[in-house]
């Protein structure tokens, strides 16, 4: 590592599902010479792109985890992460922005702004990533590029500033006009790899004027000494353009806009210049930590590569050789053999061999400094765990993780597929924070978790590919909650005082549904008096919280309950933990029956894009499914349907659409809000409930 | 399309059962109607309108012609009455901000679960659907409407057009749509946007509206006057209306002021 911080971009490429986002990295690799031939996604070589290292990603032709690859641009050094693109594993998505210093949003310039797009740009916002958008597939059909600027703006909010022009655009697209340098710019040789500049075709030099002064215009708002040389008519230098808008794209009020087709070779070269330019160096960029010595305030890290080591482990992966863990060093230096501290477990390690990855290949360093993205072997951790010098006490904010709202039964073929799994198991919860495993005692079933349908068809197939581990799985089964609606007093008294030592406890007080705040339960003591002996308040708690994971009514966990209790009695001799914790739990059974409680269940926000002809269809298809239409917005030869659906209405939805629509439609689907369940469904689900119990037993 | 509300009483085998619970948010939801200002402007007909007139709101840009139209299809919607809000102009996400943002200003001084499940009760009763401007025309309006009817997704009972050019050139259009809406018997209202440098002819109208408004039935002018709205009916408004010329808008909530 010869560069200095300023020369190195952490860089995320996010996007849609099929915009392009792994042949755009696929190149970028390819011209920065980290790889010698171009593959593609669905290639008939059967290679796959080098960035899809999962054997399964290669067949589906999406990408699942993203892999972390150097590479080297005119004296910068560029970590790529190459990010998920389907919402199951948004997970993956947001653990990369999380370490990312900046972002490529990359767009279609067919399908524009689309509803994944707009979720991926949320959590740009949430974690305040500034992004260069890139308009691929320039020479499909349909290809309009100004038109998806326009959705920048009015969808994305974003104030979006071209700073190139299209040469021809759909089958005719052959190079493109960089508005900074006034030149045409093609690309030529059999992976475009020759640069070749021109003079811009006459035809489009008004065109290529007229945007290049919006471009400096966008750009003297940052710029004082930009904007006086406007005004004052002198020629513009470009370094002073390109700190302008450098300066509005890291504080994220200017969208710099990039066009290209990644699959004909076009304009990657350029965007990897932009990349340079105008988004964030490590430094640029300020991290925080929270110090638990101090309540977890907030302490600020510098890029100093003598300060102590501050590092994340951001992604794990399962490779030959062990572990490797993908971490980021936001502060002091990472070497060989140096002492680094769990902060999570407050386990020491020795760090032994540090890599460099290239998607599935790797070189070995010495070290990785502040601001770079690396990899380590033989660290024992979960993913999200933060890495400190001995002596600190600091841990990265937490990460935003999603409770699961899908649950699925498996059960091993055989004694063998028996140990893989677990071993898989093991592995997955530990990459993946959405992804969760249990036993269930009552019927003794593996039980998985996750956020939608695919993330858990994905982990089933990836045990039986990476694991050999055969598995059958059951019906998927929603996450229901149960909650009360209404105020409820208990009175319980525990007694047990016949013989042997007695036990007895008498709790009073009241249940109440939690209206604000996202509390899932509270406990309220009130006992005045002494009522309750204060050394029992605590088993009371403990009583009460155990009733949560499983209620009375249909044994869906419990959310939403104030608990307060007011009064009590308890004995001299006969009063124990013991007996204060079944009499809260009687108190609790007592109080729920009569809170009138009721189901929840997850609705999910399903937005739909087909194609107008096909939109009736879609709607009845949503409308059949218990769906409540939001609306229908017409794109021209697109129609988004955006309505909310109940989970437990959408196993199977994917297969369904597709042989409605031709294939024509795709959906995407996050978790939205819990609402009651309508009673008839309640009853269904009760008898459910009974049949499930009756056959465990 | 299945009514959400369910029935405030319920027999059964042990006598009446009045359930509390719905009979407080039907309770509710009869006090927000009641609350309903444009009584004032004197019409016998909860709709207003009747099915198949049309009514306009006419008013300079963001003066408030959308939420006026939002809180008359939120008042429809407390009344179980389907509404199908066409906008031209604003996505999905956005339109529903509106009747999300102006449901919570005339329902605040309640409390909170009791909205929540009230709004949940009445959404089902609204159907957004949104157009490029360029892409609107009335046969596809048709063909959508159609779709849903069809299928039994949504029948509507009232259609509001939000961000149609209204001017002269617009006539086939708008006798198209006078067309499709008293064939589905929809009480249509129309935003209409007004421009300063326009001078209102004699009757109050702008010129370039003044060729349609044979169509309409209803017109009502949306005037900011110092810190208030003022809501005055240009054409079709009872006459001896007590209180309507001048019926105020509330610019903070954008709501009807509740002169009570």
């Amino acid at each position: 590592m010869n560069t200095t911080v300023e020369n190195v971009r952490n860089i995320g490429i996010s996007a849609h599902i099929d915009s392009g986002k792994t042949t755009l990295s696929e190149r970028i690799l390819f011209y920065t010479k980290r790889i010698h031939a171009i593959h593609d996604v669905k290639g008939k070589d059967g290679v796959g792109a080098t960035m899809d290292s999962m054997e399964l990603e290669k067949e589906r032709g999406i990408t699942i985890a993203s892999a972390a690859t150097f590479c080297e641009w005119l004296d910068h050094e560029i970590n790529i992460i190459d990010t998920p693109g389907h919402v199951d594993f948004t997970i993956e998505v947001e653990r990369s922005l999380r370490v990312l210093d900046g972002a490529v949003l990359v767009l279609c310039s067919v399908g524009g702004v689309q509803s994944q797009s707009i979720t991926v740009d949320l959590q740009m916002k949430r974690y305040q990533v500034p992004c260069l958008a890139f308009i691929n597939k320039c020479d499909r059909s349909g290809a309009d590029p100004a038109r998806v600027i326009g959705q920048l703006r009015s969808k994305l909010g974003h104030n979006a500033v071209a700073l190139q022009i299209p040469i021809g655009l759909e089958a005719n697209f052959q190079g493109i006009v960089d508005l900074l340098a006034m030149k045409a710019v093609y690309f030529d040789g059999s992976n475009g790899e020759k640069v070749r500049i021109e003079e811009i075709p006459a035809e489009l030099r008004d065109e290529a004027r007229k945007q290049r002064e919006e471009m400096i215009d966008a750009a003297t708002m940052f710029s004082d000494e930009l904007m006086e040389a406007v005004l004052e008519e002198r020629p513009i230098p470009d370094a002073l353009i390109i700190a302008a808008l450098r300066r509005g794209t890291l504080a994220r009020k200017i969208t710099p806009v990039l066009i290209g087709s990644a699959y004909k070779n076009k304009g990657v070269q350029p965007l990897l210049d932009a990349v340079t330019r105008y988004l964030p160096c490590p430094s640029d960029v300020e991290n925080t930590a929270l110090d638990l010595e101090h309540n977890e305030a907030p302490v600020v890290l510098s890029t100093d590569p003598d300060k102590p080591i501050v590092a994340l482990a951001f992604k794990l992966e399962d490779g030959t050789y062990g572990q490797l863990t993908y971490i980021r060093v936001y502060q002091g230096t990472l070497a060989k053999g140096a002492v680094i501290v769990n902060t999570r477990t407050g386990k020491k390690t020795k760090v032994g061999r540090v890599v460099r990855m290239h998607a599935d290949q790797m070189e070995d360093i010495e070290a990785i400094s502040a601001g770079y993205i690396g990899a380590l072997f033989g660290i024992e951790c979960s993913s999200g765990d933060t890495f400190v010098s001995p002596g600190q006490n600091l841990t990265m904010t937490s990460m935003f993780v999603p409770e699961p709202v899908i649950s699925l039964a498996i059960f091993p073929k055989d004694n063998k597929s028996q140990i893989n799994m677990s071993k898989a198991l093991n592995r997955f919860t530990k990459e993946d924070p959405t992804f969760r495993t249990h036993m269930d005692e009552e019927t003794n079933e593996t039980i998985i978790e996750g956020m939608g349908e695919l993330h858990l068809e994905i982990y089933v197939e990836r045990m039986k590919r990476e694991y050999g581990a055969e598995v059958e799985t059951g019906k998927p089964r929603v996450a229901y909650r149960e909650t009360i609606t209404q105020r409820a007093e208990f009175n319980y008294t525990h007694k047990k005082q016949t013989g042997g030592s007695g036990q007895y406890a008498r709790i009073a007080g009241y249940l109440e549904p939690i209206t604000e705040g996202p509390e899932d339960f509270l406990f309220v003591n009130e006992v005045r008096g002494g009522a309750i002996p204060t050394q029992y308040i605590p088993a009371c708690e403990k009583g009460f919280h155990l009733c949560m994971a499983k209620g009375p009514k249909m044994e869906f966990p419990v959310t939403g309950v104030r608990v307060v209790i007011n009064d009590g009695a308890s004995h001299a001799v006969d009063s124990s933990d013991m007996a204060f914790q079944a009499a809260a739990r009687g108190a609790f059974r007592e109080g729920y029956a009569k809170a009138k409680p009721v189901v929840h269940e997850p609705i999910m926000k399903v937005v739909v894009e087909s194609p107008t002809e096909f939109q009736g269809a879609v709607m009845g298809l949503l409308n059949q499914r218990r769906g409540m239409i939001v609306g229908a917005q017409d794109e021209g030869v697109m129609t988004v349907v955006e309505a909310q659906v109940p989970l437990a209405e959408m196993f199977g939805f994917s297969t369904i659409l597709r042989s409605a629509t031709q294939g024509k439609a795709q959906f995407t689907m996050e978790f939205a809000v819990y609402r009651q369940v309508p009673q008839s469904i309640a009853e269904q689900i009760a008898e459910e409930v009974a049949l499930r119990k009756k056959s465990a037993a | 399309m299945k009514s959400a509300a369910s029935p405030m009483f319920i027999r059964s085998s042990a006598g009446r059962v009045i359930k509390l619970k719905d009979r407080n948010t039907a309770m509710l939801k009869q006090e927000l109607i009641l609350r309903n200002p444009l009584r004032y402007l004197g019409f016998e007909r909860e709709d207003v309108l009747a099915p198949g007139e049309f009514g306009a709101v006419l008013a300079h840009a963001g003066v408030g012609k959308t939420a006026l139209l939002v809180q008359l299809a939120l008042n429809g919607m407390l009344r179980s009455r389907n509404i199908l809000h066409v906008s031209l102009i604003d996505p999905v996400q956005k339109v529903n901000l509106w009747y999300g943002e102006l449901f919570h200003h005339l329902a605040d001084r309640y409390e909170a679960p009791q909205i929540k499940r009230l709004w949940d009760s009445i959404l089902p009763h609204r159907f957004i659907m949104t157009f490029r401007v360029d892409s609107f025309s009335v046969p596809k309006l048709d063909e959508r409407l159609n779709d849903l009817t069809e299928q039994g997704i949504f029948k509507p009972d009232m259609m509001i057009i939000d961000g149609l050019h209204c001017n002269a050139s617009l006539r086939p259009a708008m006798e198209a749509l006078k067309t499709l809406a008293v064939k589905n018997g929809l009480p249509v209202w129309f935003t209409v946007h007004t421009h300063r440098h326009e001078q209102p002819e004699d009757d109050g109208l702008p010129a370039s509206f003044s060729p349609l408004v044979d169509l309409f039935d209803l017109v009502l002018e949306l005037r900011t006057e110092h810190a208030d709205i003022h809501i005055t009916p240009l054409k079709g408004a009872l006459t001896g209306a007590p209180a309507a010329a001048d019926l105020l808008l509330d610019p903070s909530t954008m709501l009807i002021k509740d002169r009570a």
